[in-house]
């Protein structure tokens, strides 16, 4: 398959819209702990792929490569359009009753403050914009691989779901797939060193693990439709739903952290874009995009 | 600033350039524990004690000049060809004669033309040949000039300069397919279809154009026709002889879980795809549009900042493209007005807003590349 694999993509944002109207709040399988585990997505990624805008457009000139420019810069507003997107659903959820802001709040002053420019000037300003890129292209192998989950997780199909959202999901892990490389391709450009490539991964993961953990209590607990019992977490949950294939297990995160150790790795190694390309032209919403 | 820290995702009004210059104020007090406990959350707190060491050491690290990358190609036309009416052919040869970069079926390339302009092709040639790449060109009488610059000017020999391949419109074997070509949109099809004739898979091709003589490439199209398996595979159906075809005559081959490529003139597209859905298929490929130019534009004024400089926008360019010329580190994306990236707060000035309003997120802010000042010279002040 890797010899017809097309590459070279010219990457660029869906101009997609969504409509949330009579969306069941346990949208997947009518089970909390999955739907919520999803939509952790949904209060995590406004913020964080905000923050990787304003990371990347700084460093846009100080890119030396047209062609990187360009894939950049397509990554940009693929990302600010995810951004979009998911805050739609946040949307929905304050209509119906479903508060999300105390987390986003939290997160906003995380990636603002904590991992904001912290006014620095010529050289350390760069330096950090190099960190925080080295810290992205970690997380983007993490996206790539529950795009690429996401694309082939046929179970959720055959599970009672809301397709919409679905296809919300998935048009996200297609563009995920299909700009898998760019982060690590100019963290490449810029840095390239192996050591501050591994000890931004070793770092990032166990934080994003910990924002994960964190959104999906606290979604549980604040869900409207909650049911008593049901309200926490719990690792059974998990596992019972990544046998069934509606979730990612938790042995494949352990697999995809040390992945990211190989020194020979790149993200091309990891999903295909052919899949990504096939689902994009098939999405509801991608099609229906006229620009 | 202020605004961006405001409670509530929906009330987000930032524009992202200016985010996050956290002060240590800001960082000495992590928001609430949950709504209804006020105090610090412990665990921010934790963190915020450890982001001076990040950033000491980030200080330290030893930093390096990216490496600049060019990556142009220099090119040599080996042969122009009259393919049909008003289409020519062209092959081109690396210059220094080295292997010339792989591609995909979809590819295009970019090339510089001896005037300056830059137009793009799809390269509609074999991409198992690494020494040569092929593109075909319609004469545009009515067109911006560009391919009348190359039915006129370009002749073996000629060096031009070029870019990629790149790939905007990326064939994904697997399954039925369905080819549609309207006249020169031939281009980027060839090669798929020659892909999937050769992987043996199920595929039609539909070829539609004015007449027989304005189409390129019909005698390849005929080889690949003849091939084993092939027959009643492509249909040529020409204005001329069987009328202006329907989206739905177009699309008839397609059945349950088609994948269908699409390639013609805009109008046509928007057919297609206004059809698509009631066909079952299964996807449909093609390439979107890219930012149009400026057309009825007004010239105005902008100026960064209060104090700032001002700069003139004239007609037939975006607020965008003049102040990126200025400010390299300028944000944008989409340049058609839905991405949001080069949202700006706007100080002073009425702005005749254009894009969406929720990528602009409000009135206050602006989306560069879009939108113009209300009036003819008037004048806009960005917060940048
Ligand atoms: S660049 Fe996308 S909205 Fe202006
Ligand atoms: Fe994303
Ligand atoms: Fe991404």
């Amino acid at each position: 398959m890797t010899a017809t694999e097309p590459d070279n993509l010219v990457l660029t944002p869906r101009d997609v819209q969504w409509d949330w109207t009579g969306l069941p709040m346990h949208y997947i399988d009518g089970d909390p702990f999955t739907t919520h585990f999803a939509n952790v997505l949904n209060i995590l990624l406004p913020e964080g792929e905000d923050w990787f805008i304003t990371v990347f457009q700084q460093a846009v000139p100080m890119i030396k490569d047209d062609r990187l420019r360009e894939d950049v810069i397509g990554f940009i507003g693929q990302e600010a359009t995810h951004s979009a997107s998911h805050q739609t659903v946040l949307t929905h959820f304050r209509k119906v009753g479903f508060d999300t802001s105390p987390y986003t709040d939290q997160l906003r002053w995380f990636f603002s403050k904590m991992l904001g420019d912290r006014e620095l000037t010529g050289k350390k300003a760069q330096g950090w914009i190099i960190d925080r890129i080295a810290i992205i292209a970690a997380i983007e192998h993490v996206t790539a691989y529950l795009g690429d989950w996401i694309l082939n997780a046929e179970a959720i199909d055959r599970t009672d779901h809301n397709p919409e959202i679905l296809d919300l999901y998935r048009w996200h892990g297609a563009e995920e797939v299909e700009h898998r490389a760019v982060a690590y391709d100019l963290f490449t450009h810029l840095d390239g060193r192996y050591r501050n490539r591994v000890r931004a991964h070793v770092v990032a993961f166990p934080v994003l693990v910990y924002w994960w953990v964190r959104g999906l209590r606290y979604l549980m607990a604040a869900d409207p439709e909650r049911i008593a019992g049901r309200d926490k977490p719990r690792f059974r949950d998990w596992f019972r739903a990544s046998r069934k294939g509606v979730l990612p297990s938790p042995k494949s995160l352990v697999r995809l952290y040390f992945g990211y150790l190989r020194p020979g790795y790149h993200p091309s190694q990891y999903g295909s874009t052919t899949q990504a390309v096939a689902y994009l032209a098939a999405s509801p919403a991608a099609r229906a995009a006229h620009r | 600033m202020s605004t961006e820290t405001e409670t509530g995702t929906e009330t987000r009004t930032g524009s992202r350039t200016r985010t996050g210059a956290g002060t240590g104020d800001d960082l000495r007090t992590p928001p609430p524990r949950s709504a209804t406990d006020p105090r610090p959350d412990p665990i921010l707190a934790l963190l915020a004690r450890v982001t001076p060491f990040l950033l000491w050491q980030s200080a330290r690290r030893k930093r390096r000049e990216p490496r600049p990358v060019d990556r142009s190609l220099r090119l040599v036309v080996t042969e122009v060809r009259q393919e049909a009416e008003d289409v020519v052919s062209l092959r081109f040869t690396a210059a220094d004669g080295s292997p010339l970069p792989g591609w995909h079926p979809g590819s295009h390339l970019d090339l510089d033309l001896p005037s300056g302009r830059r137009r793009q092709y799809s390269l509609c040639g074999d991409p198992a040949d690494r020494t040569t790449y092929r593109i075909a060109v319609r004469r545009l009488a009515h067109g911006d000039g560009g391919s009348r610059e190359i039915h006129e000017t370009l002749t073996p020999g000629t060096e031009l300069r070029a870019h990629g391949p790149r790939n905007a419109f990326a064939y994904a074997p697997g399954g039925a397919c369905l080819f549609i070509a309207g006249g020169i949109g031939i281009t980027p099809i060839l090669p798929m279809v020659r892909a999937a004739a050769a992987a043996g898979a199920d595929w039609r091709l539909v070829y539609t154009g004015r007449s027989r003589a304005t189409l390129p490439f019909l005698d390849e199209i005929d080889a690949i026709g003849a091939m084993a398996g092939a027959s009643g595979r492509v249909t040529v159906r020409t204005d001329d002889t069987d009328g202006i075809p329907t989206p739905e005559q177009l699309l008839s081959g397609a059945g349950r879980g088609t994948s269908v490529y699409f390639c013609g003139p805009p109008p046509l597209i928007t057919a297609v795809r206004d059809a698509f859905p009631t066909t079952g298929a299964g996807g449909l490929h093609f390439e979107r549009f890219a930012a149009a130019p400026v057309v009825d534009g007004t010239p105005f004024e902008l100026q960064l900042g209060p104090d700032g400089p001002v700069l003139p926008v004239p007609a037939d360019r975006s607020a965008l493209s003049v102040l990126a010329e200025q400010r390299p580190e300028t944000g944008y994306s989409c340049r058609q007005g839905f991405c949001g990236t080069c949202r700006l707060p706007v100080l002073a000035g009425e702005v005749a807003h254009a894009g969406s309003p929720t990528a602009r997120r409000t009135d206050t802010n602006m989306l560069i590349c879009v939108s113009r000042a209300a009036s003819e010279g008037g004048r806009i002040t960005l917060d940048v």
